[in-house]
């Protein structure tokens, strides 16, 4: 075949993926244009030619307060990241820089800590939270993450400094620098991509996350969008359109986050890909 | 450094504190009574204002309930952390595990000294709400018996009479067979006489009416076997399976879509409530209107409710009391009644126009309460959610699968439930665990995790080592408190709970001992095996796929060019949603009338796949739904591919290899350690999915999707058995750590390490 005619069938190829991957979302895009009570039965024709554009204002005003939503979950997901950064990427720099005893078997208790279902220590951890007295504030929400809430992040982060190369750090440790020293003055402005990447990962899976918030939170003041998104859901009757209108609006922010950081956060995982 | 921390820690506490916080003196009532969220909201905060200026220096506290993953999963956790509550709203069918656990406060004295309560203001099915001796503990909300619904179109044109009470189940079948006809004339039904129900609720009826009873008179063992009980699902099967004039779009959990009734597509629509009328408001294009249910050999149906009570954790049980009055009184029940919740219980709302509304359809809402003579509620003592939940699978079994041994599937159901009742005596004779021992044994292994790790690092030889040691005690002591207390605490906590018998709606010290019973169980647990047998599959199949698209992905996304980086990005956007979204989408996506994908498949010239009905496509649905978030693998694939040395596979051209030899004996081997990555991590992700079976099919059809997950919050959540969930969990932890240890341990032989740089 000529070099022609690969990069023929890869443009094809590629097609045929962006479409397969973005019809489900356009799909749901055409059915929150619908107008009200038509479940799934319209086609994006219909929606297409009499869009229902005012399904994304009913859907936001039923959300309630939506200021004071995204106030509260922005400001739970941007100290999760900073917490989740700062913890994670200490312990990272441990497990890839320090010689200590013990060190692969920590290791293996990181990983290992991943294989316990979420549901099933979920009632303890609560317990554990009402004792400290933190039930209906965001102490819950964030405490997991400011303490290091995912292994894998702990992880990306070793990968990522075993692969800055082991010249790195030596000739300052050498001229007395201690290691927590080096690590924020030397490793971390070097980690700005896994920064990103980490920080990236941490934003949508706090944004997203429904269950934390569902069972901590309790004074409305307090509700995030996720929890706002859930009450679109009711056992009996559900108002599709509002609903996907109401995720699109929820999704937003995401898309554009990862839009705007696309380049750093692929550079982050490259690194860490490249050394194992 | 470590002030930073500290700092985040204050803030985090400080930043979720109450604006003002009541005064000590101040009394709280804390009510969680969510009615079909934003319409009742208005009628809730008059009754909030009212009772502040009736009780200066209360504070009413109104708590949303919230939709989606799990309406009572609050509850739960309020009454397992004996936090204030003082009203809820729960469901009917929950209330004899709630009266079982002691999770209700007896409302019977307050009633008594009440000179205003009249208890014939209220409907009989108030009498639900009583325990053995006749002792009231709550008020209904709103309630409805099953009944029809009807097309009046389509009866008319097909010139079938309207159902009218009394009809019986042989003129419901010939009215089936003479509206059950292909439209369009394509050899396939495309209009059904029935659109049936399927869930144990919904199908008691057709029992009772031949004469079948689900448990004895003391709720003490299960009759499901007896011939009644056969006969009367026969029926039903029948109509599915060869008479074939009734459809299987309609399961209670899944309201998304548009159902053959609704789209004009099926004469009759049931057995089923109240709470539909609200979701057929939007019909234009037929009349509709509701009657009783036919009879057999009696007329009976089933009644669902929710109700008001005063949980074991309220502080204010007095006002709490009052509190249910208010919203059992004929305002809030009016309100109510208006929005289209269900019967008011209050017999003035009840007989009112906010129910019987003349202009609003149905046209005969007094059906709904004529049936009331000939309509039940479960036996109240026994955990229907529990019964209910063991007996799905050889109900969906009995209804859609083409070969059943329908007396077979009932002699299972009824030898299930038995075990289960048995059990639930069992119990009260079990010895408790020691107060404290739970707390006890978080605490102790926290403090272990940290002693151990303390221990391996400061016990060294040299004074440099020492220094090393020290820096890690540093750099790793938030991690390893997060650890400590976030994961190994309650992983112990979980492991101790697994030895006992314990329900989340009584305090923690009154979990019960029980050995090894819940392993014991969990190898006889059929529903158990199933579930592992699902995850299992569904791991074995999405894991190598997934793996295998998304290198493909990654090796055709490699490129550097504008088409591709577009191409990357979208591929990777499904990735950014939560699973929540994801399953909603993929609801429609995969709904088998009006999907996405069944209308790509019709328009291919392909045949119109039943995705989440049938038990062997359910599977492969779910695999295609898991390659939707493939994005974050091929993100990786793609970064490992960047990062490779350009001049091997460059050599290797040279060399003559081909594009595949040069994939295969050069790309692939470097790729392995990546490879290897992202096959640990998706076993995990896998093993986890919760969310999308727990929003599409709640498991089924029969246990097709009932994973280890979603089974194991069933078991905690839905039955009360967190011990069992604790097992379950404790299985799960043991097979995954045993299968990654395994993977680590054979990946030396296939995974290619690059010669190391450096350490």
């Amino acid at each position: 075949m000529s070099a022609r005619g690969v990069r023929l069938w890869r443009r094809a190829a590629m097609a045929l993926c962006a479409y397969a991957f973005l019809a489900p979302m356009f799909y749901m895009l055409s059915v929150s244009l619908q107008a009200e009570g038509h479940g799934l039965g319209g086609s994006w024709l219909a929606a297409a030619r009499d869009p229902h554009w005012e399904n994304y204002p009913t859907a936001l005003a039923r959300m309630g307060d939506w200021r004071l939503l995204l106030a509260n979950t922005l400001l739970v997901s941007v100290l999760c990241v900073a917490g989740q950064l700062l913890t994670c990427s200490l312990a990272g720099y441990a497990f890839a820089r320090v010689e200590f005893r013990g060190r692969d078997l920590a290791f293996a208790l990181v990983l290992a800590t991943m294989m316990v279902p979420e549901q099933a220590t979920a009632i303890p951890r609560f317990l554990l939270f009402r004792t400290l007295g933190l039930v209906d504030t965001f102490g819950p929400l964030i405490l997991p993450a400011v303490l290091g809430g995912s292994p894998f992040f702990v992880f990306l982060f070793r990968q990522y400094f075993l692969a800055l190369g082991p010249e790195l750090g030596e000739a300052a440790r050498v001229d007395g620098c201690g290691h927590l020293r080096a690590w924020w003055s030397i490793f971390l402005p070097l980690a700005r991509p896994m920064l990103v990447t980490v920080g990236l990962f941490t934003f949508l899976a706090t944004w997203n996350d429904l269950w934390t918030p569902l069972i901590y939170l309790t004074s409305p003041e307090k509700s995030t969008l996720t929890l706002a998104l859930a009450s679109f859901n009711r056992s009996y009757n559900t108002a599709v359109e509002h609903m996907l209108a109401a995720s699109a609006i929820v999704l937003a922010p995401c898309l554009l986050l990862y839009f705007t950081l696309q380049r750093l956060f692929l550079r982050g995982i490259v690194v860490a890909a490249s050394k194992r | 450094m470590a002030l930073t921390l500290l700092a985040t820690l204050a803030l985090s506490a400080g930043v979720g504190e109450p604006l003002e916080r009541p005064a000590a003196s101040e009394r709280r009532l804390v009510v969680m009574v969510d009615e079909r969220g934003f319409e009742s909201w208005p009628g809730l905060y008059e009754l909030e204002r009212e009772f502040e200026a009736r009780y200066p220096g209360l504070d009413v506290q109104l708590l949303e309930q919230s939709g989606a993953v799990g309406q009572q999963d609050k509850a739960r956790f309020l009454l397992a952390g004996e936090l204030q509550l003082d009203v809820t709203r729960i469901d009917v069918t929950e209330f004899g595990a709630y009266l079982g656990e002691g999770a209700l406060v007896d409302l019977a004295p307050y009633f008594d000294a009440d000179p205003t309560w009249r208890a014939d203001e209220y409907l009989p099915v108030v009498d639900g709400l009583r325990d053995a001796r006749g002792h009231l503990y709550g008020l209904p909300s709103t309630f409805t018996p099953y009944v029809m619904y009807f097309n009046r179109d389509l009866l008319r044109a097909a010139g079938v009479d309207e159902p009218r009470e009394g009809w019986t189940w042989e003129q419901f079948l010939a009215a089936c067979r003479a509206t059950t006809r292909d439209v369009d004339g394509d050899g396939r039904t495309d209009q059904w006489g029935v659109s049936l129900t399927q869930w144990l609720q919904a199908l008691t009826p057709w029992i009772w009416q031949n004469g079948g009873e689900l448990l004895d008179e003391r709720a003490q063992r299960s009759r499901l076997h007896e011939p009644e009980v056969v006969g009367a699902l026969e029926f039903v099967r029948s109509l599915l399976h060869t008479e074939r004039v009734a459809s299987f779009d309609a399961s209670f959990e899944v309201t998304f879509s548009q159902g053959l009734f609704q789209a004009g597509r099926a004469a009759f629509y049931g057995p089923v409530g109240y709470w539909e009328t609200y979701r057929f408001k939007y019909i234009d294009a037929f009349e509709w209107d509701v009657a009783p249910l036919p009879r057999g050999a009696r007329a009976a149906t089933a009644i669902a409710m929710t109700a008001y009570v005063v949980p074991r954790t309220a502080r204010e049980p007095e006002l709490a009391y009052q509190f249910i009055r208010a919203l059992a009184g004929p305002r809030f029940q009016g309100l109510l009644a208006r929005i289209g919740n269900g019967a008011p219980g209050l017999r003035s709302a009840a007989l009112s126009e906010d129910f019987l509304d003349p202009v609003r359809p149905p046209r005969s809402e007094k059906v709904f309460l004529d049936v009331l003579p000939s309509a039940r509620f479960l036996p109240p003592l026994a955990n229907w959610r529990a019964i209910g939940d063991l007996c799905a699978a050889e109900l969906a079994q009995v209804l859609l699968a083409e070969q059943c041994d329908v007396a077979q599937a009932c002699a299972s159901m009824s030898r299930k439930v038995d075990q289960h009742l048995e059990r639930e005596r069992a119990r009260v004779g079990l010895t408790q665990l020691r107060a404290g021992s739970l707390e006890l044994s978080f605490a102790l292994a926290a403090a272990a995790a940290l002693a151990l790790g303390l221990a391996s690092l400061t016990r060294s030889r040299s004074r440099l080592e020492r220094g090393e040691q020290r820096a890690a005690l540093v750099l790793l002591a938030p991690w390893a408190i997060g650890s400590a207390l976030l994961f190994v605490g309650p992983a112990a906590c979980t492991a101790l709970l697994a030895l006992c018998e314990w329900s989340p709606l009584r305090p923690l010290d009154d979990a019960r001992w029980t050995g090894l019973d819940n392993f014991a169980r969990l190898l006889e647990d059929p529903t158990f095996h199933a579930s592992l047998r699902a995850s299992l599959a569904y791991a074995a199949t999405s894991v190598p796929v997934g793996l295998v698209l998304s290198l493909a992905l990654a090796l055709l996304l490699r490129e550097h060019s504008r088409w591709s980086a577009l191409t990357r990005t979208l591929v990777y956007a499904p990735s950014l949603l939560s699973p929540v979204v994801v399953a909603v989408v993929w609801r429609f996506v995969l709904d088998p009338d009006q999907g996405l994908l069944n209308d790509v498949l019709l328009r291919a010239g392909l045949d119109a796949v039943a995705w989440t009905r049938s038990e062997r496509a359910v599977l492969p649905a779910f695999v295609l739904m898991s390659c939707w978030s493939v994005g974050g693998q091929m993100l990786v694939f793609l970064a490992a591919l960047q990062a490779l040395d350009p001049q091997l596979e460059e050599a290797a051209r040279v060399d003559g290899a081909g594009w595949w030899r040069r994939l295969w004996h050069v790309t692939l081997p470097q790729l392995s350690p990546v490879a290897l990555f992202n096959l640990a991590i998706g076993l995990l992700g896998a093993f986890n999915v919760f969310a999308q079976p727990y929003l599409l099919t709640q498991g089924g059809p029969g246990d097709a999707t009932r994973f280890v997950a979603l089974y194991l919050y069933e078991s905690g959540f839905r039955r009360l058995d967190m011990g069992y969930a604790a097992a379950i969990a404790a299985v799960v932890f043991a097979a995954l750590a045993l299968s990654t240890w395994g993977l680590l341990r054979a990946s030396r032989r296939f995974v290619h390490y690059a010669a190391r740089s450096g350490r």
